[in-house]
């Protein structure tokens, strides 16, 4: 041992005790060691995670509910086009989790999750473990490139602004910044996020590009055959308002994506852009993979269509990340994360709870001053023991509809934050 | 006072010392039983209540005094109804069908007054839990006049100068989205209540039915006299006090107490009534 150490020189020990002090940290992460309990612990705190943190203190103010996020601010994903379009301000989607804390007693922690150790009834964060009794885990989507390489070079030049955050800060400079030529949007096959969304996008961009009396035209690359909600609707805005600025392409799908040269190659032909909003395919957080939750090949979390509880028990995945006949959009998830926290706190409780009433409901513009909407109603059935959807779509678009919409996303916010 | 709460001890003694003024029914001993075995504070609350609730109707005496246990009910300042031009609102004033606003029991806090144009009997209103409450039915002649509170139970919202998307829908003018009429209809979230039945939740998201509001018709003068159900008024004042700030000059002002309601046509107030 001694000729060892006999061995290293001096620069070579104050290097390696260099080395030694910056892994402590590291290893400190990877090992994190501090242990605390909570009945409930939900991962992700978008529209799923604060609904269920909220509602269960509510339902029991004793519980300890941890809501664990990475982000330190609540964003809005619903609006979000509104402030592409410059019809919201960025800082009218943007919520404080404090509240939470301070008024329901909910413990938020902004932290990164590395891991679930669902045998171990555990969450690893960067700061230590926080075992649970129930863990609703709600973490949102990834996109889905792994087998897609070109996308991951387009995501960074032509940011989906599909995660609330930096991607709608920086497609919004773009969209600023620019001054004419071609646009490009492109919608992938379902399930994504907020079946609407790419629908609408495409309708304001065409709405500026009206509005703004530019020089552009704006190609709508649709790997779908025809809008997926409010078809009617937005195929008679598109065709009555925007057909001089736009084409709307259906059934085309990306084959290559070249950023240098700004071309999209797909089995419609290839489209050059100045201005490209390529939308990735979508699946589950990555969280829910690495804890085995999903099995090989699937791309969303099976859960019990009537409690959205995954195969292990009193773990449940809500929102996008789930697997559901509810689309994936911040209100479904709302709705789902009022249900589960219904059914945990009468687990708790040692009761039953039996909830009969789900809803979706979805709002788009298409224009800046008109919306169209859809609402789904499952209601359970007793017989066929599943819930069974009423839809109703208004696809007549009107500035009234417009104003519901605004009003719509407030009173969600006022359910979270208030 | 927190909102929500009891109503200020001097409002309750105006209250009180009015009601027992004018408190001549009889009453059943199965409830002075109830009220030995209740404490002198609560045996005082409780005596605020069945005045009201003998005024009323006698025979709700009882209701009211459970409701009271269950804090259902919450007692407020008398209120006079009035219509625009100060002089008190008769029965004969209210058009069937017609969606009136007026702001009780705060300055800030609104609610709709419905002639249905029929009798309404009273009904049991039930909640999600699966307890339940007595609403009275209608007042007046015809036992047609109702009145809730206008704030949804669902996401609280409600009618602004600016906006109403909380509305009454009369039979002649069903929702174009969901098809039905006779019914209290908020269009943010949809969610429908029933006014023929207390405000009970008929479809969509809410959690709690529309709280009422309890009137009274005394000497051809009509009153607003309390809340019945889970009133929001906490929520509403927490989520807007930015808007109220802007709009009364200060939240304490909102919340003030009212005397006297000012009832209007609903689109005489807001400036676009959203119906769906």
């Amino acid at each position: 041992m001694s000729r060892q150490w006999s061995c290293v020189d001096r620069r070579e020990f104050v290097s390696g005790i260099l080395a030694v002090s910056a892994a402590i940290p590291l290893l400190a992460y990877a090992t994190p060691s501090r242990r605390q309990k909570a009945h409930v612990v939900i991962v992700g705190g978008g529209y799923g995670g604060v609904t269920t943190a909220k509602h269960l203190k509510r339902y029991n103010p004793n519980l300890d509910v941890v809501l664990i996020e990475e982000r330190p601010f609540f964003m809005s994903c619903p609006m979000s086009n509104h402030f592409l379009a410059g019809l919201m301000e960025l800082t009218q989607l943007c919520f404080s989790y404090n509240v939470l804390e301070t008024k329901h007693g909910v413990k938020v922690i902004n932290d990164k999750v590395l891991g679930i150790e669902l045998d171990k009834k555990a969450v690893r964060t960067s700061s230590g473990y926080i075992s649970y009794d129930y863990l609703v885990l709600s973490p949102g989507i990834d996109y889905d490139i792994e087998d897609k390489p070109y996308y991951k070079e387009s995501i960074v030049r032509n940011p989906p602004a599909f995660k609330p955050g930096s991607e709608h800060i920086y497609l919004k400079r773009l969209i600023e910044e620019f001054e004419g030529g071609d646009i490009l949007i492109t919608v992938p096959q379902p399930p994504y996020r907020c079946p609407a969304a790419p629908y609408e996008r495409a309708a304001l961009i065409a709405s500026m590009i009206k509005r703004n009396k530019l020089k552009a035209h704006m190609y709508f690359v649709d790997a779908n055959e025809r809008p997926l909600i409010n078809s009617e609707g937005f195929m008679s805005a598109y065709y009555d308002l925007y057909r001089d600025v736009a084409t709307y392409i259906t059934s085309a799908q990306i084959r290559d994506i070249d950023v240098q040269k700004r071309v999209v190659r797909t089995s419609h032909g290839d489209f050059k852009y100045d201005l490209a909003n390529i939308i990735p395919p979508m699946r589950a957080n990555r969280i829910v993979k690495e804890a085995g939750l999903l099995k090989k090949g699937q791309r969303w979390v099976e859960v019990n269509p009537l409690t959205f509880e995954s195969q292990v028990k009193n773990v449940f995945v809500i929102g996008d990340a789930a697997q559901s006949y509810l689309p994936k959009s911040g209100y479904a998830a709302h709705s789902e994360g009022k249900l589960v926290a219904k059914i945990i706190d009468a687990r708790i409780k040692g009761k039953e709870v039996k909830e009969e009433y789900l809803q979706m409901i979805c709002y788009a513009m298409v224009s800046d001053k008109e919306a169209i909407m859809t609402e789904t109603a499952f209601r359970y059935d007793a017989v066929s023991k599943r819930f069974m959807p009423t839809h109703r779509e208004d696809n007549q678009r009107k500035e009234s509809t417009a104003k519901r919409y605004e009003e719509w996303a407030r009173g969600l916010w006022r359910d979270l934050f208030g | 006072m927190p909102n929500g709460g009891p109503p200020p001890t001097e409002d309750k003694k105006l209250f009180n010392f009015y009601w027992f003024g004018l408190f001549m029914s009889e009453v059943d001993p199965k409830i002075f039983k109830e009220v030995q075995d209740m404490n002198r504070r609560g045996f005082i609350k409780v005596c605020g209540t069945m005045a009201v609730a003998s005024m009323v109707d006698p025979s709700l005496f009882s209701h009211v005094l459970a409701q009271q246990q269950d804090g259902m009910f919450q007692a407020y300042k008398k209120a006079l109804l009035v219509k625009a031009d100060g002089t008190p609102l008769k029965e004969g004033d209210i058009k069937p069908h017609v969606n009136y606003i007026f702001f009780y029991p705060h300055t800030a806090t609104p609610c709709y007054l419905i002639n249905l144009d029929e009798s309404v009997p009273p009904a049991e209103v039930k909640l999600r839990d699966g307890k339940s409450y007595r609403w009275m039915g209608g007042i007046g002649s015809k036992k047609s006049i109702v009145a809730y509170s206008a704030i949804c139970a669902h996401q609280w919202s409600y009618p602004t100068p600016q906006y109403s998307f909380i509305n009454y829908y009369p039979p002649h003018k069903p929702s174009d989205t969901t098809k039905k009429a006779g019914i209290i209809q908020c269009c943010a979230h949809l969610a429908l209540y029933d006014p023929k039945q207390g405000g009970s939740i008929i479809d969509g998201p809410a959690d709690f039915p529309l709280a009422s509001v309890v009137l009274q018709e005394e000497g051809g003068l009509l009153y607003a006299v309390g809340v019945l159900g889970k009133d929001q008024f906490q929520q509403f004042f927490d989520n807007y006090r930015t808007e109220l700030r802007q709009q009364y000059g200060s939240t304490a002002k909102a919340r003030e107490l009212v005397d006297k309601c000012t009832v209007a046509e609903v689109d005489k107030y807001v400036q676009a009534v959203v119906m769906c």
